[in-house]
Order: C-alpha cells, then structure tokens, then sequence
C-alpha cells in the first residue's frame, strides 16, 4: 500500500482511496476512516450547524441537556448521552465520567491528583475529572487504536 | 499469571455450581449448598452497592474505599444477623473480616492505577511524537 500525503491550504480534510480490486483490506479500511468521518448536529445560538467531531473536546450533560465543547464554541445537542456514546463506539470519544464523554486525540495527560482524583488536562489547558471506574476504558481504547 | 488466576476463580464458580446443582437435585438442599446461596445473595448485594457507589460518587481512592468499608461492614453484620452467621458476642469480627479484604483491594487498586495511567500517558506522549514526526 502506498501512503501519499500533501497539503491542500484551501478546503477541508479529503482522503481519496484508490484500489485495483476492491477486497476486504479495502473494506476494513473504508470503515476505518467512516468511523473516523463523524459529523455532530449541533445548535449554536437556535442556529442549527454541523460541526466535525475532530473539533469537540468533550460532550457533556448537564441538567439533561448534552453540550458539545470545542475549542472556542459550546454547542447544544439534541438528544441524549447514552444514544451519542453508541454512536461514537470503535471512535476516539470515550466515557470518563456518569456526564462525560472526552475526545482522546485532544487529551494530554491524565494525573492522580494529591487527593487521589483523576484529572484530564486537555491541549487548550481544560481539566475534567476522570471517574476512576472509566480509566479501564480509556486504556482500552488506546489499546484498540494501537491494534 | 494474572489470567491463570482469573481462569482458576472461574474455573471454581463452575464447579461449585455444577456439584451445587448435581447435589440439589440429588439429595435436595443441605446446609452447605444453604451457606453458598447465602454467600452468593450477599455477593450480589456487596457487588450492587460497589457499582452504585463507583456510577454515583467521585471520591478519591480512599475516600471511596473508606466510605466502602463501613457500608459493606454494616451490610455485612445485618445479613450475617439475618441468616443467623453471628452470635451477639461477635458481630464485631465481620469489621475484621471486610477490614482485611479491603486493605488487600485497596493497594491492588492503587498499583493498577498506577500502572494504567503510566501506560495512558506513554501512549499519549507516543502518539505525539508521531504526530510532530509527520
């Protein structure tokens, strides 16, 4: 397989797979990259947008109500925690808290605090609690990746 | 070695209950197979009360053991009374029973955590090198 990369300034991230037969390693990596391609439906000020899922850092519930946060922007989501983590499965979001789901391409580190709390500082600096019972899962999830 | 283990603990909740079944329909139910339903009823009780608490609260290591500790203590001392395990003279042994078992689950804890979030932070930093690499 050959691997070419450039750098297009202008329009948004384009993969473009070319194969002489399509078989299953195509396939496997098809799916690969559809899992990749996720695309959140968000609200930003009662103005519907839709938003790569590369550029939120996590999504939250607070009060009910599921908040995507990106570097800049908060956007509101319609629909619940539990139905967005199913959709997210074999991606890089992963569960760290009842309320939380973190976006691991955006985490720096995780520290055991001096009281023993888990804390993810994210890359713009933001700290979330990791609940101890999700650690298992974010390893796991390195782990897949790695595999 | 750690799957050994596990393999072996799964390996005994089989045979247990495969002899425990064979016995209940072979000659009904005896005191032993009583004490293994009893263990196993405050299993499940212990294993409900620790997934509550992991989903609900977000203490630190010890905070959470701590907190722990006296509500499968009391869980335990209540059950043990109910199904007739303790006498009145020496309820106070079952606080030295869940004592030993949490000390034990307590640093076993602490080191995979440890460990977890050694390998958390080396995968990060790898992938980040690869990243600064391309």
């Amino acid at each position: 397989m050959r691997i070419l990369k450039r750098q297009v300034a202008e329009g948004p991230l384009t993969v473009i797979v070319e194969y002489p037969e399509y078989d299953a390693s195509v396939e496997h990596l098809l799916q690969k990259l559809e899992r990749m391609n996720v695309r959140f439906q968000g609200k930003l000020e009662d103005r519907a947008v839709s938003v790569d899922a590369s550029e939120i850092y996590y999504l939250e519930s607070v009060e009910r109500k599921v908040f995507l946060y990106a570097r800049e922007q908060v956007y509101r989501y319609e629909g619940n925690l539990a139905d967005l983590e199913a959709d997210l499965a074999g991606t890089d979001f992963v569960r760290i808290s009842r309320t939380c789901i973190l976006n691991l391409s955006h985490l720096s580190e995780i520290r055991q605090l001096p009281n023993s709390h888990l804390e993810a500082v994210l890359d713009n600096g933001e700290k979330l609690i990791v609940f101890r019972k999700y650690l298992k899962d974010v390893k796991n999830a390195f782990g897949r990746e790695r595999g | 070695m750690k799957k050994i283990l596990r393999d072996t603990c799964i390996l005994s909740a089989l045979m247990i209950f495969s002899v425990f079944t064979i016995s209940i329909l072979w000659s009904g139910v005896t005191a032993e197979i009583i004490l293994v339903l009893e263990l196993f009823g405050l299993s499940l009780l212990i294993a409900l009360v620790n997934t509550l608490c992991d989903e609900v609260l977000s203490l630190s290591i010890m905070g959470s053991y701590l907190l722990k500790y006296f509500v499968v203590t009391g869980i335990v001392m209540l059950y043990g009374f109910i199904v007739g395990w303790f006498f009145r003279s020496n309820f106070w042994m079952a606080a030295i029973y869940v004592a030993v078992v949490f000390v034990l689950a307590y640093l076993l804890d602490s080191f995979r955590t440890k460990k977890d979030l050694k390998y958390i932070n080396e995968q990060i930093k790898a992938k980040d090198v690869l990243a600064k690499r391309q």
